[in-house]
């Protein structure tokens, strides 16, 4: 459970994206997490809370898009979901492959007032 | 009450503490002040494995520790007896360093006299993993005890660090630790890795890896 200390860091990338914008009140925080981000979005919905008590972000809601995870195999060029096919290659079978992405963590955007 | 807006940040969440990375690894390099970032589980040997390796190379450069921990100073007081000089880092609940806290301990243990910076961070596969302190490079320990299996549940530590030290190798047959499977593990991740396997204990393998950070300092000495 490591979620708390990077979603301080979630808080304090907005709040200064917020006072650079004059934003005064923050409705919904969208963030963006690669599937095979360390980052397990239900302790991060857990962890919220606290982490934005005291802050511009307080009572804000969080909404959360899971980003799919792609790889490239490394024999015939096929990409792919990882996660769907266990990291087998559905064309040729091999599980030498480079992931290409899945393990972002991005706040996407605020809606705010 | 102001209209409703969208803002669009698009920013990695790791972004600024990216940019102080890259700063104080260029401030380090103009101090000529190596820093190695060494992390692991609790328990592994940490402590032990530095008294060691600081007793092999105190006599040839002058080196600093931060020991990072939640709370209490044991460790640093363990450093302390080596000759060291150490400063102790609270962080205060958070499980991983920051560039910015890395910055900190910098500037309290002082650039000028150090040739070797030695971060230990806090005790943890996870997070450390995620957070660059600016480090010029990673070190991780992983101890027979815990298992061979460890590349496979914690892949990003193993894929940031640059040497795997394997620690706790006399005690290798009392427990099920394939050596072998585990390096081969460590190396599908990261091909580039290095992997030593020690005893901070009988002393077997430190040299190599004593040998190892004579290389990286001078090498960051140089260019």
């Amino acid at each position: 459970m490591h979620e708390l200390g990077v979603v301080i860091e979630v808080v304090n990338v907005v709040e200064k994206f917020a006072r650079e914008n004059e934003v005064e009140e923050i409705d919904t925080v969208v963030l963006q997490i690669g599937e095979l981000s360390s980052m397990i979005p239900k302790y991060i919905r857990e962890v919220y809370p606290a982490a934005v008590d005291g802050t511009l972000l307080e009572g804000s809601k969080l909404e959360i898009e899971i980003l799919t995870a792609n790889g490239r195999c490394q024999a015939c060029g096929t990409v792919f979901p990882l996660v769907k096919n266990e990291g087998v290659c559905p064309t040729c079978g091999s599980s030498d492959c480079e992931m290409l992405c899945g393990r972002e963590f991005y706040i996407k955007e605020i809606r705010c007032f | 009450m102001s209209e409703f807006r969208i803002l669009e940040i698009k920013q990695s969440v790791f972004a600024d503490n990216d940019k102080q990375a890259e700063e104080l690894r260029k401030e380090l390099k103009k101090e000529k002040t190596f820093l190695l970032n060494l992390m692991s589980s609790p328990g592994s040997g940490k402590t032990t494995t530095l008294t060691k390796t600081i007793a092999a190379l105190k006599d040839e450069m002058k080196i600093g520790v931060m020991e990072a921990d939640i709370d209490s100073d044991v460790d640093a007081h363990t450093i302390s007896e080596t000759g060291a000089k150490v400063i102790q880092l609270h962080t205060g609940g958070m499980c991983h360093l920051d560039a910015d806290m890395t910055k900190q301990g910098i500037l309290g243990l002082g650039t000028e006299e150090i040739d070797l910076a030695i971060l230990e961070n806090v005790g943890n596969l996870v997070c450390p993993a995620e957070f660059d302190t600016g480090s010029s490079k990673n070190a991780m320990i992983l101890s027979v005890p815990e298992g061979d299996d460890k590349p496979l549940k914690y892949p990003l530590m193993f894929t940031i660090c640059d040497v795997l030290l394997v620690n706790k190798i006399d005690v290798m047959e009392y427990f099920d630790f394939d050596l072998k499977a585990c390096e081969e593990r460590a190396k599908k991740l990261n091909p580039n890795i290095k992997v030593i396997p020690i005893s901070a204990k009988t002393g077997e393998g430190i040299e190599e890896w004593a040998q190892w950070l004579r290389e990286q300092v001078k090498k960051w000495k140089e260019a």
